[in-house]
């Protein structure tokens, strides 16, 4: 979606991180997804780069 | 003295959830510290720092652990306190996310089941950032980019990257945005209209979307870019994205631009974009110099409210009253308050929690006081060395990394800024302290109460030894927000606090009480 399109379209949301942005979000009838983001690779960032590689 | 710690294998909370928790064990009767953190290196290292470190924490805690480390005055207190923190985070499994909703893992479930999303806000730490907004960028999203920590390399990449796919990339570390009249993370409740902000600033956005509305107008859209944007290094890539979106945008009729001076290149880049804008362009480059941004043929503003009442005038508004302070009225006050100062009071102490209100306070004052030290100093020698110890005249942003290491934004949690409210207090050299309050969503639910308590506690106590203590402020924020900004200001005022209705006229005032104190004092 074209950054004009965004400015005058409903703003639909998909939330990573923080849960009180996405309940705020709700509260005002704002369209919004929480995710409940975990670290990839259980936060082993050797594993990660390797993942990132293997991509 | 006793130390105890859980190690919670495999378990992820986010942070200001933790901090929240954390700060509700160390309310606990017979609790001295208490941390409930992830097992980061950089975590394990301010346990240490705090006393909390356990040799289970040594064994066990690796980085997608989750630590709860207590010390209390006995092994039933920190028992007790490990137990309420495991007891509040059963509670939070039990009770879902967001009540009975599905609560995907990953971007991509996500998307799936909102295919129509044309936005992610990323707030999770920011090491795993870039991966996270690239992928969403790839998708097609707009990022609002709220973490910080984010590499200025990775910055630079996500915003190429943004440009080629004509997407937005607003941060990192950017904790305000409204788009089409939805507030973003850290914003105020302001009215819809025509007035565009491209900010740099993120407090600078919210003093100035909250002013527009204060005086009758409104906003169409603000859009953050994240402080660094405006460095060469980075061009100020999403400051002239955001720029040109504005001036095609329909619902926009005049733009603001905020930011501390850009560096060279991106100050030129910026304002010959302006001056291609049929649109007017009010310019705020906090302590910039006024002349290139007229010559470019835009309005120069030197406070946030000036660009706030020059783009409320030039979108077609007319101020329904004399909004500044009255000249005469201020002296009155000054005077008034003058006499009830002791011998020996004489110095200002500012203690903010948003970080432009900070800054535009310490440019404001910096010359009337002849230097103030502080976290932002202007100059190298004003840098203040100790942070928990006021200099002089002293100006502290309570939101800068020092103070928020491990600790919720001082806007979240105001405890910090009211402790220290009670400390300047006891200096005998304290005359005023001045400070800010930042309402709108994810504040704090009553700024002003929390403020009133320090002051109540500080006043007392200067009382008792024959002192008087002069408290400014201005409260940032609508009557629209849920905090209710009129009811925040009588709150203060029932408190004897000087309330200003911007923080400019409020650094005017603090500026024309130290001219007045100087001149006694040669």
């Amino acid at each position: 979606m074209s950054i004009q399109s965004l400015l005058n379209s409903e703003v639909k949301v998909i939330n990573l991180g923080l849960e009180d942005f996405a309940r705020n979000l709700k509260e005002q009838a704002v369209d919004v997804l929480h995710v409940r983001w975990q670290p990839p690779a259980m936060g082993d960032q050797n594993l990660l780069s390797l993942l990132d590689k293997l991509k | 003295m006793f130390l105890q710690s859980h190690v919670y294998k495999n378990t992820f909370r986010d942070s200001v959830y933790l901090m929240r928790l954390s700060s509700m064990l160390r309310e606990l009767d017979g609790v001295e510290g208490a941390e409930v953190i992830i097992g980061t290196d950089h975590n394990k290292k301010f346990l240490r720092a705090g006393d909390l470190w356990t040799e289970e924490i040594e064994q066990n805690a690796g980085a997608n652990d989750l630590i709860i480390s207590v010390r209390a005055v006995n092994q039933q207190k920190a028992e007790a306190a490990i137990q309420r923190a495991l007891d509040e985070m059963t509670k939070e499994v039990d009770r879902g996310d967001l009540a009975g909703e599905f609560v995907p893992r990953t971007f991509e479930t996500a998307l799936k089941h909102m295919p129509g999303a044309n936005i992610a806000l990323i707030s999770i730490p920011g090491r795993y950032a870039r991966r996270e907004a690239e992928k969403i960028l790839e998708a097609g999203l707009h990022v609002m980019l709220f973490s910080d920590n984010v590499s200025m390399e990775e910055e630079i990449a996500l915003k190429q990257k943004a440009l080629e796919k004509g997407l937005l990339l607003m941060g990192p570390d950017c904790g305000t945005a409204i788009i089409n009249g939805v507030p973003l993370a850290f914003a105020n409740r302001v009215r819809r209209g025509n007035i565009g902000i491209v900010a740099a600033a993120g407090t600078g956005l919210q003093e100035v979307s909250s002013l527009v509305h204060n005086l009758g107008g409104g906003i169409s859209h603000g859009i953050g870019t994240g402080g660094r944007d405006v460095k060469d290094a980075v061009g100020g890539l999403m400051m002239l994205q955001g720029l040109k979106a504005l001036i095609e945008d329909v619902q926009t009729a005049v733009i603001v631009i905020i930011a501390k001076p850009p560096e060279p290149q991106v100050t030129q880049k910026v304002l010959q974009a302006a001056a291609q804008s049929p649109k007017p362009v009010v310019v705020n480059f906090l302590g910039g110099d006024p002349e290139p941004i007229r010559a470019a043929g835009c309005e120069s503003a030197l406070t946030l409210k000036e660009a706030a009442e020059k783009a409320f005038r030039l979108a077609g508004g007319e101020p329904a009253a004399a909004p500044s302070a009255n000249f005469t009225a201020v002296k009155e006050v000054i005077e008034a308050e003058k006499r009830k100062l002791k011998p020996g009071q004489r110095y200002l102490r500012g203690l903010f929690s948003g970080g432009t209100l900070a800054y535009e306070s310490l440019l404001m004052l910096n010359q009337a006081a002849g230097g103030i030290y502080s976290n932002l100093a202007l100059e190298p020698r004003f840098r203040l060395t100790d942070l928990f110890r006021s200099r002089e005249h002293t100006i502290i942003d309570f939101g800068e990394d020092e103070f928020t290491q491990g600790r919720l934004h001082p806007m979240i949690d105001p405890a910090l800024r009211g402790n220290r409210i009670v400390a300047e207090g006891k200096d005998p050299e304290t005359a005023v302290i001045m400070f800010d309050l930042v309402l709108g969503f994810n504040a704090h639910p009553d700024p002003a109460g929390a403020a009133v308590e320090a002051i109540m506690e500080a006043s007392a106590e200067a009382e008792r030894e024959g002192r008087h203590l002069i408290f400014v402020t201005s409260v940032c924020g609508t009557d629209e927000d849920f905090q209710n900004r009129r009811e925040q200001v009588e709150k203060l005022n029932k408190a004897g606090v000087l309330v200003f209705p911007s923080n400019a006229d409020a650094s005017f005032f603090v500026k024309e009480l130290l001219n007045n104190l100087l001149t006694e004092h040669r």
